[in-house]
């Protein structure tokens, strides 16, 4: 199985490489997200609280332009039915979500430090804002993965595959939203509690996801 | 791919789509050395039904079993089957060689690998990325695809579609090469496919 997974990771990253879609659509939204906003506030000043949630809006939306990407891809480019003759389903589940958390870390690479540099965002409790950021990326990709596969198996595109991701997403960005804006305004009392429940979240879902995905890309 | 004995059984196979019973009550019995033709006008049901002897497809109602020494569980059918058909599509943004590594299981692979691309004349465009192929290489691909890990059931829907008369040609002879050790099932409406065949079923 590890052997499949590899095969599939390598066959994901060429193409996303070769053709740089997903990954170029989500940078630039972060870009100009990031570098409207920061025009926009003209150098007021936010509170910790507001620059956690537009951090948090920020990298929602540009990973949800990506995260579905990865089935969506096989179901539009019609290469889903030659991926199942292929490999099996528990392999292709790793494999895809192996390359979310990927995609996640890439764009949290670009979205926070370019958001702290644009919004002047100092940051209190630098290893708490990290891992708050980390967590909460990890629980994005986690469950959006299995999402992705739903969306894509019932036709739908991005869209509604933001849709259909809030209501689950909810819990996760709202945690994250409050930890990161305590690492930006106070330092010594980080709440390790907040990242154990998101670590706690993601390992859930995707155990869930891991049993589920079977029927979703089968049937 | 190992040569055990392989049977594939299908009892009363039916499939409806709403109230569009496409197959009723179809049988099959195959074992290694034997062939089948489905053939049948367009939207009779061929296609569906080789998707449902490959697992790909759940029928309505009936059976389908795999067997070698033992009945193979419908997970692992895939593992021992060649499958190929109109749904198919091979990835553009990587070349013949990287699709076909993608598809290969197995030692000795490589070597295969050559030898087919030497054989379906694709061996001089192994590193063009196939979203530059025309749509009869694109049906070369997918038959290479098909036959990569040697299986011991091949199911081909269609295979000689797109293909020029050199293709089809090809097709056939790899065909007659390998069916006396494999089991062998083709949708077509051929009559030149169905002559390789040492029996046959008409849908519709």
């Amino acid at each position: 199985m590890v052997r499949d997974i590899i095969r599939n990771l390598r066959k994901d990253f060429r193409v996303e490489f070769r053709s740089r879609f997903a990954l170029n659509v989500s940078i630039a939204f972060a870009v100009i997200t990031t570098t409207a906003l920061s025009l926009a506030a003209g150098g007021v000043p936010f509170s910790p609280r507001v620059q956690s949630m537009l951090l948090w809006l920020i990298i929602f939306f540009s990973a949800m332009n990506g995260l579905s990407h990865i089935f969506v891809r096989e179901e539009d480019q019609g290469t889903s039915l030659f991926l199942r003759i292929t490999a099996s389903a528990d392999s292709i589940f790793a494999s895809k979500l192996i390359y979310n958390l990927a995609f996640m870390a890439i764009v949290l690479c670009v979205v926070t430090p370019l958001f702290m540099f644009f919004m002047q965002v100092t940051v209190r409790d630098a290893v708490y804002f990290a891992g708050s950021v980390a967590g909460g990326g990890l629980s994005i990709a986690a469950s959006t993965t299995i999402m992705a596969a739903m969306v894509a198996k019932a036709g739908g595109k991005g869209s509604l595959f933001t849709i259909i991701s809030f209501p689950v997403l909810l819990p996760v960005l709202w945690l994250s939203i409050l930890s990161t804006a305590s690492s930006i305004e106070s330092a010594g009392h980080a709440d390790y509690g907040t990242l154990i429940f998101l670590l706690a979240f993601s390992g859930f879902i995707t155990a869930i996801s891991f049993l589920l995905f079977r029927y979703v890309w089968q049937d | 791919m190992d040569t055990d004995h392989y049977t594939l059984v299908a009892r009363d196979i039916s499939k409806s789509f709403g109230r569009n019973r496409l197959l009723r009550n179809i049988n099959i019995a195959l074992s290694t050395g034997e062939s089948l033709a489905v053939t049948g006008p367009n939207g009779s049901g061929k296609s569906t039904l080789l998707m449902i002897l490959a697992g790909l497809l759940k029928q309505g109602a009936g059976s389908v079993t795999h067997a070698a020494s033992g009945e193979i569980h419908r997970d692992d059918w895939l593992a021992h089957i060649g499958y190929t058909g109109p749904l198919i599509n091979a990835y553009d943004e990587l070349t013949a060689v990287e699709n076909i590594m993608f598809a290969r299981h197995g030692a000795g692979a490589c070597a295969r690998m050559e030898a087919l691309l030497e054989r379906f004349r694709l061996a001089e465009h192994r590193d063009k990325k196939i979203k530059h192929y025309s749509s009869g290489m694109k049906q070369r691909l997918k038959i290479i695809l098909s036959i990569i890990n040697d299986p011991p059931v091949l199911i081909l829907d269609e295979p000689g579609t797109n293909l020029d008369a050199e293709g089809k040609d090809l097709v056939r002879s790899y065909i007659d090469s390998v069916r006396s050790k494999k089991i062998i099932i083709i949708a077509t409406n051929d009559p030149d496919e169905e002559t390789l065949c040492t029996g046959g079923i008409r849908l519709g």
